[in-house]
């Protein structure tokens, strides 16, 4: 099981690294795309660690947050396409 | 057997997901940041999700992971190319067409 704990290790490291491009992102654009590869992250954090405890409900949850991850991407991105007219 | 099958899956999923971060940070232009980001995503998730199934075995869990990752491979393109288009129709120029058009 020490593959697992590693690979969650790896994932935070990894999403660390996505958060400074957030940060110094010139446009805001740079932001969603930042937001988009944190949202697939997370949910394979999510995965990794309904696998490694063996809780099977947690499977679930990412299924959801992947759905509600979609959403609040397609909808910033409209907002700011129509220029706050949504 | 599987289990070091699976070990494999993993180990190439973090090199993805490595290049994707490297891509992030090399490129300069948002449209190329937004392409390695799109491809190399999409590919580092099905193979994590792969790595998955074979390390839980045949179960209602493994069902459930491949309904995870159809629904990733339907809606990471959708989600890129929703930002992609907000960039273009907002009238995001890159550098280069700056510098041709004056």
């Amino acid at each position: 099981m020490t593959t697992l704990n590693s690979t969650l290790l790896v994932i935070s490291v990894y999403i660390f690294l996505v958060l400074i491009r957030v940060i110094m992102g010139p446009t805001i654009w740079d932001r969603l795309l930042g937001l988009n590869m944190i949202t697939a992250k997370i949910i394979i954090s999510i995965i990794v660690l309904a696998v490694l405890t063996e809780r099977s409900y947690l499977l679930d949850i990412a299924l959801v947050y992947s759905v509600l991850g979609f959403i609040g991407t397609v909808l910033i991105a409209r907002f700011v396409e129509r220029k706050g007219k949504i | 057997m599987l289990l070091i099958l699976s070990n494999v899956m993993i180990a190439v999923a973090l090199f993805f997901m490595a290049f994707g971060i490297i891509g992030i940070f090399r490129f300069d232009d948002f449209y190329s940041r937004i392409l390695i980001s799109s491809k190399v995503e999409t590919v580092g998730f099905i193979t994590m999700l792969l790595g998955m199934m074979l390390r839980t075995g045949w179960d209602y869990s493994t069902l459930k992971i491949l309904l995870i990752g159809l629904m990733a491979i339907i809606t990471n393109p959708l989600s890129t190319h929703a930002v992609a288009r907000s960039a273009y129709i907002s009238g995001y120029k890159t550098g280069r067409e700056k510098k041709d058009r004056g």
